[in-house]
């Protein structure tokens, strides 16, 4: 019996020390654990309470500019045909998009199953954005705890991703506020985005997506043309 | 000739779980730049030149196929392709995670052709492993040092950057410690291939940590680049389907 205690005395240390920072608030006060393994669930699939996928960035409305632009898009050059990052807010919509989240000390990272066209966004909840930021393909991220919803705001975005399949373009003024959260349990996260854009989309659009947690790997996929 | 394999598979399931009672692993979390120059405080990374010392081991069919390799056109690095985790073992950032059941490592070259390694703890290989750029992981702890073993290659990657080849036979086993009072991990590579290479090689690297996260760096190569590379990958696939009639 006390060999059972140490093995799991030691087992709860190894989980403590094993890069999950060690939090001396109380239980009811610590943000949900929401590591763990998640895949979108498809469009046409129903969540106990009537929970469902809504909206599409392909239901983006444009500014009369970008929509003449994006009609002179070639659509061969689609960064997803060349095994580049696409965005997050095209590739969270994607069906069946699998993610692995893994807290960090000062970050939750979220890596994409596709790694090629998700890569690795890191979300930054100890600090706010720098004041001057290099515009990138993934942007900015940090984060910070609204009770259980984790809520992750990104701006400095290149323009070099879509925002859909049919080519709509973005500005370096885009910004999305995505939130976060654990339902049915866990067993679910429920997945909201806003994004902005002043140069480009007519108004805010908000998509909702859920995942579903799995107890299986993330699998190696890695983009081959 | 070592039987890594063999040895590891052992220590695996005799030494699955972390160390003796009282210790628990240490905690590397953290983002790490390869170490060259000062930044390595005194420590010599073996067979730093790593070239020579493959092709020292290759078997004379791999000797041959890396010698009629085309720098651009076979290089699977190239244009937003996968390297492979042999590859990855040179490169000059990651990102390293770590959760109760794993340790992730994110690499940062380019994390698109990169890809990551997942190590995992309390178990073994799987029986039938599809054959990936990065392979199975699991590993160990042996004391304070991590045991990684990794099988479970597909044969498209690279050993280094000049094409010498392996086969889904290769073998990866990584040793990983803290030194110089913390501020280095150190990895010792041993890579077999009996199929491909004549006998084990081995290598160490050092790493410095360099804070909790990484710069982005996305795969970016224009669209005229890449239909060039295409091109020439194309072409050359032609001439060798006109030698192999």
């Amino acid at each position: 019996m006390r060999s059972a205690s140490m093995v799991l005395t030691a087992l709860l240390m190894v989980s403590a020390q094993n890069g999950i920072t060690q939090d001396r608030r109380a239980p009811a006060e610590l943000p949900p654990d929401i590591s763990g393994v998640y895949q979108a669930i498809a469009n046409r699939d129903t969540l106990p309470g009537g929970l469902r996928n809504t909206g599409s960035p392909s239901d983006i409305v444009l500014l009369p500019a970008a929509e003449q632009q994006r009609k002179n898009v070639d659509l061969s050059a689609d960064p997803e045909k060349m095994c580049q990052n696409i965005g997050p807010f095209r590739m969270m919509a994607r069906d069946r998009t699998k993610i692995e989240i893994v807290p960090a000390r000062s970050t939750i990272v979220m890596l994409f199953e596709d790694i090629s066209h998700g890569n690795m966004r890191q979300i930054f909840m100890m600090r706010g954005h720098p004041e001057k930021l290099t515009p990138t393909w993934l942007g900015d991220s940090v984060g910070k705890w609204m009770g259980d919803t984790l809520v992750v705001d990104t701006i400095g975005f290149n323009d070099q991703t879509w925002l859909n399949d049919a080519g709509a373009q973005h500005s370096d003024a885009l910004h999305l506020v995505e939130r976060i959260r654990p339902i049915l349990g866990g067993r679910f996260l429920e997945y909201r985005v806003t994004a902005e854009d002043s140069k480009s989309l007519a108004k805010p659009y908000t998509y909702k997506r859920y995942y579903e947690r799995l107890e299986t790997d993330i699998m190696e996929d890695i983009c081959e043309q | 000739m070592m039987h890594a394999r063999t040895v590891g598979t052992l220590t695996g399931i005799l030494f699955a779980w972390t160390p003796a009672f009282g210790q628990t692993p240490p905690d590397w979390t953290g983002a790490y730049r390869l170490a060259v120059g000062q930044a390595l405080e005194g420590f010599e990374p073996l067979n730093l030149d790593l070239h020579p010392v493959i092709v020292a081991h290759l078997q004379p069919w791999a000797k041959t196929k890396m010698e009629a390799t085309d720098g651009v056109a076979d290089d699977t690095g190239q244009i937003c392709q996968p390297h492979g985790l042999f590859r990855n073992s040179q490169t000059a950032t990651f990102l390293w995670l770590a959760s109760p059941d794993k340790i992730v490592i994110a690499f940062g070259g380019n994390i698109a052709t990169s890809g990551v390694q997942r190590i995992y703890f309390n178990r073994q290989h799987p029986r039938n492993l599809l054959p990936t750029w990065n392979g199975h992981s699991v590993g160990h702890w042996e004391g304070d040092t991590l045991v990684v073993d990794t099988i479970g290659f597909n044969d498209k990657s690279w050993l280094q950057v000049a094409m010498e080849p392996h086969t889904e036979e290769a073998h990866m086993i990584q040793r990983i410690r803290q030194v110089g009072d913390g501020r280095l991990l150190e990895i010792q590579y041993a890579v077999e291939d009996r199929k491909a290479l004549t006998s084990a090689y081995t290598y160490t690297r050092y790493y410095r940590k360099i804070g909790e996260s990484l710069p982005e760096n996305v795969c970016s190569q224009g669209l005229q680049e890449w239909r060039e590379w295409r091109g020439k990958a194309l072409q050359r696939l032609i001439e060798r389907s006109r030698i192999v009639r």
